[in-house]
């Protein structure tokens, strides 16, 4: 293929994939009044700032975005916990019935979210979970450590097997063989999978949207949507919204995209 | 492992579980009213609006699915050409998958804006008259269609990408070598070699598309008059909206049935073309 076709598509792509954000990022940038001329204009002249002061300070979203970083810490600690133990199990451990725990365990990644949110929403509030932190948590790492748990074992297994027998010899416990050589020789693998779940979380909409209904819960996927149906659309300041809640995990994804490429393709050829 | 088991019991196992079981009662809010059997899975069978809500959800999942496989796998064939700068292209033309859905909805219905937005002010400078694609019946799904497409085929392009680097150079040579056109090779070597990566991204959007809940929500909300709303969008509403919380589950059981059954329909023909 000719390399001028080549590149003039790739710069096509480019466009393709960029401009829907840039205009964003326009839009936040623009006063009222550029916000609604016509025909649009892609260069706020001149720019201002006056979007993101206003939902930085006018509205709850600081607070949303607190509350979406906390749960997100906090499922990419549970998550990571529970699913590296499991993962070292398999990969290391024999045991009766392992392969239907596994295949087991690895199912319920196959059922879908919608399918289970009303049960959810029933059992939240059975044991009063509705409505608080908690609940996010539980629920986001339930549904992350399946996959995040086959990710691991992928990278545990990739660490050569004299590696811990050589540490059991040198008078390591089990644990410590696994805290001392496999996990930090696995780092990339639970870098990868501590964005893939850091970014589920933070992208999630439908969990918080059903299993939370108070104003300080509100995480920021769905403090953007309640904000379009509570003032009437701004669309400067709902696109400064926008933005703010985009660049975080695009800062995450152009700094470290070799792991979450690395996380995806793992994910994907499980089967 | 303990933990990893518990979470899954409880989180997932159980509500399905449970679903199956809220499904056979008439339900008041979260009460058991009444045990209906599989009262609730004939009045759905016997429901126009569901079988709508089915065509609408096949309608998405194929619509996105030929929009989205070609496209994916033309850019991840770009991506593999000997380029510079490849790094940088890859990140940049799979940088949309880290739009969340809200994101995505709220972004394309400000391009799509009527009056303000860009995209339509494009249409009309090629000659179309001022519409709205989403208000309008005839256009809403297969813009729905598009604006996941955007969002989605980055996915494609990451796992198509990583199989086709896995084809060694020498294969392309010898295919030269032996005077095959570029779209013999295309047919005969590249596409045999990649099928297995195909059939994976293939099941993975059609699950995602069937289960969309999010963007559809935000963007169109299911109208104009329900010609978006699909089979998991009608659930969403039946239990969080209109609180008939076995029907809710009825529905949720149904989707769930229907994922196996792709999953299942694609592993098959997956096994038929490794036998061959």
């Amino acid at each position: 293929m000719s390399r001028i076709l080549v590149y003039g598509l790739l710069f096509c792509v480019v466009a393709l994939a960029l401009l829907p954000i840039l205009w964003g990022l326009s839009t936040a940038l623009k006063t009222k009044g550029e916000v609604v001329t016509y025909p649009p204009r892609w260069v706020p002249r001149p720019p201002t700032l006056r979007n993101f002061a206003a939902v930085l300070r006018e509205t709850s979203m600081p607070r949303y975005f607190a509350n979406s970083l906390l749960i997100g810490l906090c499922t990419v600690g549970v998550t990571l916990l529970v699913a590296a133990h499991a993962g070292y199990a398999l990969a290391r451990f024999t045991f009766p019935g392992k392969q239907v725990l596994a295949f087991g365990i690895l199912a319920t990644a196959m059922i879908p979210g919608i399918s289970v949110l009303v049960p959810l929403y029933a059992l939240a509030s059975k044991v009063k979970l509705y409505d608080g932190y908690s609940i996010l948590v539980i629920v986001c790492s339930a549904w992350q450590v399946p996959t995040t748990m086959w990710l691991l074992k992928g990278f545990f297994e990739a660490v050569p097997r004299e590696l811990d027998e050589s540490a059991l010899i040198d008078g390591c416990s089990r644990w410590s063989a696994f805290y001392r050589v496999i996990l930090p020789l696995s780092r990339p693998g639970l870098a990868a999978a501590a964005l893939l779940t850091f970014i589920f979380v933070w992208n999630d909409f439908l969990i918080a949207f059903t299993l939370t209904v108070s104003n300080s819960r509100r995480v920021i996927a769905v403090g953007l949507y309640q904000y379009i149906s509570q003032y009437g659309i701004e669309w400067g300041e709902l696109m400064a919204a926008v933005v703010l809640a985009l660049l975080p995990v695009m800062a995450l994804f152009l700094a470290l995209q070799r792991h979450f490429i690395s996380g995806l393709t793992a994910g994907a050829m499980k089967g | 492992m303990l933990p990893a088991v518990v979470l899954a019991a409880g989180i997932s196992l159980y509500p399905i579980l449970y679903a199956i079981y809220l499904s056979l009662f008439r339900t008041r809010y979260l009460e058991k009213v009444a045990f209906v059997g599989l009262g609730n899975y004939r009045q759905l069978w016997a429901d126009p609006a569901a079988w709508q809500n089915l065509i609408h959800s096949l309608q998405y999942v194929f619509g996105s699915l030929a929009v989205v496989l070609p496209f994916g796998l033309g850019v991840a064939i770009l991506l593999n050409q000997r380029i510079r700068y490849r790094s940088i292209f890859r990140t940049l033309v799979v940088l949309p998958w880290v739009v969340s859905q809200t994101i995505l909805a709220l972004l394309w219905g400000w391009l799509l804006n009527p009056d303000f937005g860009p995209a339509m002010y494009l249409l009309q400078v090629l000659g179309a008259g001022k519409f709205s694609p989403l208000s309008d019946v005839r256009f809403a799904l297969p813009t729905m269609i598009g604006v996941n497409a955007w969002g989605s085929y980055p996915m494609a392009v990451i796992l198509l990408l990583a199989a086709l680097q896995t084809i060694p150079g020498e294969l392309v040579e010898a295919s030269r070598v032996d005077g095959a056109s570029r779209w013999q090779y295309f047919l005969r070597i590249m596409l045999p070699l990649i099928r297995p990566t195909l059939m994976v991204t293939t099941i993975m959007l059609s699950l995602l598309y069937f289960n969309m809940v999010t963007l559809v929500l935000i963007l169109t909300g299911g109208g104009p008059s329900q010609t978006t709303e699909v089979l998991s969008l009608r659930a969403l509403k039946e239990g969080f909206d209109f609180w008939r919380v076995g029907y809710a589950a009825t529905l949720g059981i149904v989707i769930f049935v229907f994922n196996i059954i792709f999953s299942l329909l694609y592993l098959r023909l997956l096994r038929e073309e490794g036998v061959r």
